[in-house]
C-alpha cells in the first residue's frame, strides 16, 4: 500500500520540505528510489534495508519503490534515512501511524538514529511547512529544540521512531512542553558573552602598542587587517583576541551563526551560538574547503566565518585561485556558490585578519640578521599578495619581536573588555550616521563621509603623492582616516588622523628599505 | 668579458696589446687642449662636447661621442676591441661609415687585422647594424637625459683615466662636474646590510659629504643606498655607478633616490649602454669604476662573498686606499670586513670611527665637521650635524620622538615607553617625519633618516638585536 511521511533536504543552508512516498506492491522483489536523489542517498537503500533487519522488522520481499517529492528539488544527504524506513514500514502494515509525521535522521545498519548537519534549518522549514511534530535523532534534541513551534520527539532507534510513529511513550521522553521547546533567550542579550578562558585576552599581550591600536582600528571600522612579522613576534595572538574586542552578536546574528553551525556538521549544535566564530584555515586548505561547496555542498570557511573572524595565516602561502576566491565576499558580503540547477548563495560577512612572514625564512627585517633568503626573495614573497588583496586590505601592519625585557614585564596590558568598548561606540555611531562601517565605504559614499577642510585636503593629497598612492589605496587611505577620526569622535577626519592612517599603508619591504642610513 | 672573478678579469684585461689610455696609441690619445671646442663643459651641460671633428655629410645629428656610444653599445665591443677598431678606422664616425658601406664588414676587420688587431667577422657585422641605429639611440641617449663622456673628453675624470683600460665612454646623467671633485670617497658594503651597518654607513656618507668630499657608490640597496642618501641629505655631491644600464636603473626601488642624487647635483654614471639590463657579470665591472672615481674606498659592511670585497680588492689593485670597518666577529655581515684587515694588513687600513676616518682622508682642515679628538670622542661629543640644529622648529612632541630615535632604531611601543605620549599621536608624528625624510620605517621599526642618520652622536649605543646593547664608541 501507500504510506506518505515528511521529511526535508538541505539546499545551502536552507532547509526544504520533502514529502517520502513509499509504494509496497506486489512484485518482483525490489528497491528503486526516484526523485533527484544524490549519491549518500542512493545507498540510504542498503542503510535502510540492514536497519529493518537488524531492528527486528521484516524488509518486505516486495516491488519498493520510493518517490522524493517535489521531484524537481535536488535531494542531499542521509536526513532522510528515518522517513524513507518508516514509510516501508507503514506502507508494509507493520506499523499503524497516528497521526501525520515528520521525520528525520540517518540510520545505521543496526538501527541507529544518528545526528545529521543541518537539522535546524531543515526542522524550521517542517515548521515552516506547518507539521507540528518531528521526530529526531535522540543526539540531537538539544539543536532541534532551538526551534519554535514544532515539537521535537527524540528517538535513539529506528525502534523507538516507530513506537513514537504508534503513538506511543517513549521511555523518559514525554512530549515536551512549550515552555521547554523555547530556547534560553539570556544568551543572546547583548554585553552576556560567556568568558571563555581559552580565548586570549588583549591584556595578554605584551608591548605592542602599533599591533593593538591596528587592531582597534580595524574591529571597530571593520577593516580588513594584514600583520606582517617574524614567527614568534605574536601575530596569531593578536589575532585570536578580536573575537573578545567584537561586541557580541545580537539575536538575528545568533540564529544566523546557529544554522551555520548546524549545516557546518562539527556534531549537534547544543545551543544558540553566541559567540562570535573565529575561523583560521591551514593554508593548504582547498578551495571548496574555503569558499564552500564539494558535493555535500557544505559551508566554506568564508560562511563559518560569517559575523566573525577569518583569520589566514601565510597568506602568501594560499592557493591563488582561493584567494581570488575572497574577492566576492570581501566586497558583498556572501558567496554564490555555481551547481548544477543554479547558484546556492550563502552569507559570508566577515572581519579578515590575515598574517604572513616577511620572507620564507620569516625574519627579513629583523635586526639580528637572521635573514637567510637570497636577495630580492622576500620582495617577490610580498608580491604574492597583490590583485584583490592588496585593494581589499585596509590596514597594513609590520609586528616586530617583543624583546625578552617586555616578554617579562609584570604589567598587563589594556584589557580587551575597554577596548571593546571604544569598539562598540564606533560602530554605533558609524552604523547610525552611514548605514554601514567605514571598511564597507566606497566611492561617492566614501567621499561624503569624509569631507576634509583645506588643511587635511592638502595633507590627504600631499600623503598621497608621497607615497604614490593609487586611487585605491588613498580610498583605503580614507576610510582608516575616518575610522581614527570616530575613535577620537571627530565629526570631521582631520589632518592628524590621516597622517596616523598613512601609517598603515603597504609598507615598504625590508630589503628595500636600504635608506635606514 | 669581464669575468666575476678578480684575476680572470684582470687576466683578460691584461690580454691587451693594443693602446691604452696611458700608452701612445692614437685612439686613446686625449686631445690636446687647443683643438676642443670652448666652453662646452659648464656643470649641467647636456651633452658632452664633441671630438671637433667635422660632422659627416647626411648625418648631421651624429657626432663623434654619439659614434663611440653606438660602438660600445655592440655586444662584444670592449675598451680592448674598441681600441682596435678606432686605430684602424681613425675615428669612431669613421669606423660606423667603414662598416656600413657594402661589403663593409669585412673590410673594417681587414683594416683592424693589417694594424695588428683582431675583428671578428661577425662583431664587424654588428658594428654594421650599429651604424644603422646610431642616430636613433643618440636621440634616445638624449631623451634620457644623457650625457655621453668619451675617454677623450675634458669630462672623463681624471682618476678614471688612471686606470689600465678605462672604459671608454661613460653614459652620464646629472652634473659631469661632480666627477671632478677634489676629494672623492666611495662607500660600499653588502645589500645584506644590517641595521647597524645602514647607520654607520650613513654617518660616513654623510660626515664625508659634510666635509666636501664626493660620496661614490654603486645605488644597490643596503650600504650603498644609505650612503647615497645620506650624502643628499648632508647637501653634499654624491655619485652613483650602475651595474646596468640607465634605462634599465636597478634596484628599481632606488629610482627616488637616483632623481634625488641627480637634483643634488651629483650624476648617476653607467659604463654600460642604455638598454643593458642588470647581469652577473655587470656588478663586477662596475665595482671597478667604483674604486676607480675614488681617492679612497671605504667597506662598511661585507659578508664572506660579498662584491664590496671586489670593490676593496680594485681599490688595492688601482693603488688607492682602502678602509675597512670592523665589525664583530660573530656576525655575517662583518666576516668578509674583517677578512680584509687580517689578510691585507698595512693596505687596508682598520676605521676606528668616523672623525678618525675624516683625519686619515685629510679631510678635517677643510670647513667640515668640528675637529674631534679622542677625548671629545669619550665625552660623547658628535661629529657631524648637530641633530638639535635639524630638529630646531619643529614642535616638541615631534622633537621629542625623533630625539628617541636618535641612539637607536625602536618600535613603536618603545617610543610610547619613552616619550609618555599616545600611540595614535606618536603614529601621526612619524608620518610627518617621514615625510620630510627624517624617519625611516620597516616592519614597524622606526629609525632616524636622512640628515638625522647623517650625525653621528659617539657613545651612541647601537641595538644588535634584543637586549644586547654595545658602545659603538667612547665606551
Amino acid at each position: 500500500m501507500l504510506a506518505t511521511v515528511l521529511s526535508a533536504t538541505l539546499r545551502g543552508l536552507e532547509g526544504r520540505p520533502v514529502r517520502v512516498e513509499v509504494d509496497v506492491a506486489p512484485g518482483l522483489p525490489g528497491f528503486t528510489i526516484v526523485g533527484l536523489a544524490d549519491a549518500a542517498l542512493r545507498e540510504s537503500r542498503e542503510r535502510v534495508r540492514g536497519a529493518l533487519r537488524n531492528a527486528g522488522f521484516v524488509h518486505p520481499p516486495r516491488r519498493i519503490t520510493v518517490n522524493l517529492a517535489p521531484a524537481d528539488v535536488p535531494k542531499a544527504g542521509s536526513a532522510l534515512d528515518l522517513g524513507i524506513a518508516i514509510a516501508i514500514l507503514v506502507g508494509s502494515e507493520q506499523v499503524h501511524p497516528q497521526g501525520r509525521w515528520a521525520l528525520l535522521g540517518e540510520l545505521g545498519l543496526g538501527g541507529e538514529v544518528r545526528p545529521v548537519p543541518g537539522l535546524l534549518p531543515m526542522i524550521a522549514a517542517l515548521a515552516r511547512r506547518g507539521a507540528g511534530r518531528v521526530v529526531v535523532p535522540a543526539d540531537a534534541l538539544d539543536e532541534a529544540r532551538l526551534v519554535p513551534g514544532i515539537i521535537a520527539l527524540p528517538a535513539a532507534s529506528l525502534g523507538q521512531a516507530a513506537e513514537l510513529v504508534r503513538g506511543r511513550r517513549v521511555r523518559g521522553h514525554g512530549p515536551m512542553s512549550r515552555a521547554e521547546l523555547i530556547p534560553e533567550e539570556a544568551e543572546s542579550v547583548p554585553g552576556s558573552t560567556p568568558v571563555d578562558e581559552s580565548w586570549p585576552d588583549l591584556a595578554d599581550v605584551r608591548g605592542q602598542a602599533e599591533a593593538r591600536r591596528a587592531l582597534e582600528i580595524a574591529v571597530a571600522g571593520g577593516h580588513a587587517l594584514l600583520m606582517i612579522g617574524a614567527p614568534g613576534s605574536g601575530k596569531t595572538l593578536l589575532a585570536r583576541t578580536i573575537p573578545s574586542l567584537l561586541p557580541p552578536l545580537d539575536a538575528a546574528e545568533a540564529q544566523e551563526a546557529t544554522v551555520i553551525a548546524s549545516v557546518a556538521g562539527d556534531g549537534p549544535v547544543r545551543r544558540l551560538v553566541t559567540r562570535r566564530p573565529f575561523r583560521a584555515p591551514h593554508h593548504t586548505a582547498s578551495y571548496a574547503a574555503l569558499v564552500g561547496g564539494g558535493p555535500r555542498l557544505a559551508p566554506g570557511e568564508v560562511t563559518r566565518a560569517h559575523h566573525g573572524v577569518l583569520f589566514l595565516d601565510e597568506l602568501p602561502e594560499f592557493d591563488r585561485a582561493a584567494r581570488e576566491a575572497l574577492r566576492q565576499p570581501l566586497e558583498e558580503g556572501r558567496i554564490a556558490i555555481a551547481r548544477v540547477g543554479g547558484a546556492v548563495e550563502m552569507p559570508a560577512r566577515f572581519q579578515l585578519v590575515a598574517a604572513m612572514n616577511p620572507c620564507p625564512c620569516g625574519w627579513a627585517g629583523d635586526p639580528s640578521g637572521r635573514c637567510t633568503c637570497p636577495l630580492g626573495l622576500p620582495d617577490r614573497y610580498a608580491a604574492r599578495v597583490s590583485g584583490p588583496f592588496r585593494d581589499r586590505l585596509d590596514l597594513w601592519i609590520g609586528v616586530p619581536r617583543v624583546a625578552p625585557q617586555a616578554l617579562l614585564a609584570p604589567e598587563d596590558g589594556e584589557a580587551s573588555v575597554l577596548v571593546a568598548a571604544r569598539v562598540a561606540a564606533v560602530r554605533v555611531r558609524q552604523l547610525e550616521a552611514r548605514g554601514r562601517l567605514a571598511g564597507r565605504l566606497s566611492g561617492r559614499a566614501l567621499r561624503a563621509a569624509c569631507l576634509l577642510d583645506t588643511a587635511a585636503e592638502r595633507t590627504a593629497i600631499g600623503l598621497a603623492d608621497a607615497a604614490g598612492l593609487t586611487a585605491r589605496a588613498t580610498e583605503r587611505l580614507l576610510r582608516v582616516a575616518r575610522t581614527i577620526a570616530d575613535l577620537d569622535n571627530a565629526e570631521r577626519v582631520q589632518v592628524h588622523h590621516l597622517e596616523e592612517a598613512a601609517r598603515y599603508r603597504v609598507p615598504a619591504m625590508p630589503s628595500l628599505s636600504a635608506r635606514g642610513g | 668579458m669581464l669575468g666575476v672573478g678578480r684575476d680572470g678579469a684582470r687576466g683578460e684585461w691584461r690580454v691587451a696589446e693594443v693602446p691604452t689610455a696611458r700608452g701612445d696609441g692614437p685612439a686613446f690619445e686625449p686631445e690636446p687642449p687647443a683643438a676642443r671646442p670652448a666652453g662646452l663643459m659648464k656643470p649641467g651641460a647636456s651633452r658632452a662636447p664633441t671630438s671637433g671633428l667635422a660632422r659627416p655629410a647626411g648625418s648631421p645629428s651624429l657626432d663623434e661621442a654619439d659614434a663611440w656610444a653606438a660602438l660600445v653599445a655592440v655586444d662584444g665591443i670592449g675598451p680592448v676591441t674598441l681600441g682596435a677598431a678606432l686605430a684602424a678606422g681613425g675615428s669612431g664616425r669613421a669606423v660606423l661609415e667603414m662598416a656600413a658601406g657594402p661589403g663593409g664588414p669585412a673590410r673594417l676587420a681587414d683594416a683592424v687585422a693589417a694594424r695588428g688587431g683582431r675583428l671578428d667577422i661577425a662583431l664587424a657585422r654588428a658594428i654594421a647594424d650599429a651604424a644603422q641605429q646610431a642616430p636613433a639611440l643618440a636621440a634616445r641617449v638624449r631623451g634620457l637625459g644623457i650625457t655621453v663622456v668619451t675617454i677623450e673628453s675634458t669630462a672623463y675624470p681624471e682618476r678614471l683615466r688612471l686606470l689600465d683600460l678605462p672604459p671608454p665612454v661613460l653614459f652620464l646623467r646629472g652634473d659631469p662636474s661632480a666627477l671632478h671633485a677634489s676629494r672623492s670617497v666611495a662607500v660600499v658594503g653588502t645589500r645584506r646590510a644590517s641595521e647597524r651597518g645602514r647607520r654607520i654607513a650613513g654617518a660616513i656618507g654623510g660626515a664625508l659629504a659634510s666635509a666636501g668630499a664626493l660620496v661614490v657608490s654603486g645605488l644597490a640597496v643596503g650600504i650603498d643606498g644609505a650612503a647615497h642618501a645620506a650624502a643628499v641629505a648632508s647637501g653634499g655631491r654624491t655619485v652613483a655607478v650602475l651595474g646596468s644600464g640607465h634605462e634599465r636603473l636597478y634596484p628599481r626601488a632606488h629610482a627616488h633616490l637616483a632623481d634625488e642624487i641627480v637634483a643634488g647635483g651629483g650624476a648617476i654614471v653607467s659604463e654600460l649602454a642604455p638598454d643593458v639590463g642588470p647581469l652577473p657579470g655587470t656588478f663586477p665591472r662596475r665595482n671597478r669604476v667604483i674604486s676607480g672615481l675614488a681617492d679612497a674606498s671605504v667597506i662598511v659592511e661585507a659578508g664572506e662573498r660579498s662584491g664590496a670585497l671586489i670593490t676593496a680588492s680594485w681599490t688595492l689593485e688601482q693603488g688607492r686606499e682602502c678602509f675597512v670597518v670592523p665589525g664583530p666577529i660573530d656576525v655575517p655581515q662583518s666576516v668578509g670586513c674583517n677578512r680584509m684587515l687580517r689578510l691585507y694588513p698595512g693596505q687596508a687600513r682598520a676605521v676606528p670611527g668616523v672623525a678618525e676616518l675624516l683625519e686619515d682622508l685629510g679631510l678635517m682642515a677643510t670647513d667640515g665637521p668640528p675637529r674631534v679628538d679622542a677625548r671629545s670622542l669619550r665625552a660623547g661629543r658628535t661629529v657631524g650635524p648637530d641633530p638639535e640644529a635639524i630638529l630646531a622648529g619643529r614642535g616638541t612632541v615631534e622633537a621629542a620622538v625623533a630625539r628617541a630615535l636618535l641612539p637607536r632604531a625602536a618600535t613603536l611601543q618603545e617610543l610610547v615607553d619613552e616619550t609618555g605620549h599616545a600611540p595614535a599621536t606618536i603614529l601621526a608624528i612619524l608620518t610627518r617625519l617621514e615625510n620630510d625624510g627624517l624617519v625611516v620605517a620597516a616592519l614597524g621599526r622606526y629609525a632616524v633618516g636622512g640628515s638625522l642618520a647623517a650625525t653621528t652622536p659617539t657613545g651612541r649605543r647601537t641595538h644588535l638585536g634584543h637586549g644586547s646593547v654595545v658602545r659603538e664608541a667612547g665606551g
